[in-house]
């Protein structure tokens, strides 16, 4: 009995779901033309290497005035097609910002959103009759955070008719579904699915090529030939979507960079410029009882292009020598595309360390007292006080990139 | 939890060492270094070597300098060199 009710209450809530997918097409390359106008209405494609240790290009975005270009499609072949076109970097921290302010923006819209890839947000629209009395009173308040981004809009009962609805609707627009999910799907192909590319070419191989042909069979051979994302087939197929609304994680990302007062290949210049970014930002998060449990390492080379690679640690990291191994082995194993112009770090998840001793011996004792009365001394006097000497580029024949001054606070 | 403080460590926490120091020099016809105003204007008596570095050639503001070691008339031995590209005249350990 107890499981009767269980469901009927999950069914319910389905059917209370109102979701708003707000898509800004095109994000990246709106990014770019945010950031330097002059591109606008200029034909650009945003490009970005398809793993740090290759050359090869792939497509990432493009002016929507370009036509027949996909994601992911070599550069080679892009240009085959628009061979005037600019051709820009993918700055993929830039994109983020972006993407993070736009997400704080529509969380004054909604308390519930949830921002997957850049460009495609799900914003809950449950319970806000109050704020908004009205579905266009709620796109409005949508569209003022999103102006920049010419969004699409679309509202329905989940996530999936929602995209749909968006991808569907004009830009600046919205589009409202509610009513008969199955004969509104069963004209659309197969592509529309958020499924797998293995179960889509699958698709294709047995002939189905329309939703209608799905949500004609039952969903057992689906079941049969799919596995589990049959059964995810078949219900999208019907209009059912029962994934629900994540929320963002509500960590807070701490991130920090530097520029390099000139760019350079060196290794240890790299790796000397995180260090000074973790001297900054770790102490405060020790305070705090923490220790760092993820994090990224990227850099931004002299044309633009961006390297990043995740570390994490399975013990929370609190001790910055044992951070700045990892850094070392992440940038020996994975070479820059270029000279490095800026490196930062974000720090994407904390934690609690299991245990910690001090230290026993003396001498390290005392090193801790020093690094406490500095610190003392810099919060008293304001800037750093004491800093530490580095070997950046000994061997650099420029006399001022050999060394390099860092806090020894910090 | 810790916000995101949105700031960029910039030349305070990472300082180069022995960044060159602006210095006024006489040059001679030939233009090498004649005089050089330390403290008080100083002949330059010899000149102990000379060497010249170009380097950051694929960036817009290139390295090309000539690097003097001189012997002053007090006695005292000075790095200098000539920016190739700016045209001044600086101070620098080498």
């Amino acid at each position: 009995m107890q499981g009767i009710d269980n469901r009927t209450f999950v069914l319910y809530n389905i059917a209370a779901m109102k979701i708003l997918c707000v898509l800004l097409p095109h994000f990246a390359w709106r990014c770019e033309a945010r950031r330097n106008p002059a591109l606008e209405g200029r034909a650009a494609i945003v490009i970005q290497s398809k793993d740090p240790a290759s050359s090869q290009k792939l497509v990432v975005d493009w002016s929507p005035e370009l036509e027949g270009l996909t994601r992911d499609m070599p550069l080679q072949q892009a240009l085959a097609r628009h061979d005037s076109a600019d051709i820009i970097p993918a700055d993929l921290p830039y994109y983020r910002s972006v993407f993070k302010e736009i997400l704080d923006g529509l969380e004054q819209v909604s308390p519930l959103v949830e921002g997957g890839d850049p460009g495609c947000v799900y914003v809950g629209a449950d319970g806000l009759h109050l704020i908004y009395p009205n579905d266009a009173a709620l796109i409005n308040a949508a569209r003022e955070v999103t102006a920049d981004f010419t969004p699409q809009m679309g509202i329905a009962g989940n996530k999936f008719l929602a995209a749909l609805a968006a991808q569907q609707s004009q830009p600046d627009d919205c589009k409202i579904f509610w009513g008969d999910a199955a004969s509104f799907l069963k004209d659309l192909p197969c592509d529309v699915l958020p499924v797998s590319v293995k179960s889509k070419g699958k698709l294709r191989d047995f002939g189905i090529r329309r939703l209608g042909q799905i949500a004609a069979m039952l969903p057992g051979p689906m079941q049969s030939q799919f596995g589990l994302e049959g059964k995810r087939i078949w219900e999208l197929a019907q209009g059912i979507d029962n994934t629900p609304l994540l929320s963002r994680f509500m960590e807070e990302v701490i991130e920090e960079s530097a520029t390099l007062p000139s760019i350079t290949v060196s290794m240890d210049a790299i790796v000397t410029s995180a260090e000074s970014i973790l001297l900054h930002i770790l102490p405060d998060i020790i305070r705090r009882g923490f220790g760092i449990r993820n994090l990224t390492l990227w850099t931004r080379t002299w044309n633009m292009e961006n390297w990043e690679r995740e570390i994490n640690f399975r013990e929370p990291a609190m001790d910055i020598k044992s951070i700045v191994v990892r850094l070392k082995r992440a940038l020996e194993d994975y070479p820059q595309p270029g000279p490095v112009e800026q490196v930062g770090v974000r720090v994407n998840r904390l934690g609690y360390p299991l245990g910690r001793q001090r230290n026993l011996f003396a001498d390290m004792r005392a090193q801790e007292h020093l690094a406490d009365d500095i610190k003392q001394l810099e919060l008293k006097l304001g800037n750093p006080q004491i800093y530490k000497v580095k070997e950046v580029e000994p061997w650099s024949r420029i006399p001022e990139r050999r060394y390099a001054l860092t806090p020894t606070s910090r | 939890m810790v916000k995101d403080t949105g700031k960029t460590v910039r030349a305070d926490t990472y300082k180069p060492v022995n960044t060159p120091e602006a210095l006024k020099v006489n040059e001679d016809a030939l233009g090498l270094p004649a005089a050089v105003k330390l403290k008080r204007r100083e002949a330059v008596i010899s000149i102990e070597d000379r060497w010249r570095i170009d380097d950051e050639w694929w960036r817009a503001e290139p390295v090309s300098r000539l690097y003097y070691n001189v012997l002053l008339a007090s006695g005292q031995r000075l790095v200098l060199y000539k920016d190739l590209v700016g045209g001044g005249w600086y101070e620098q350990e080498y």
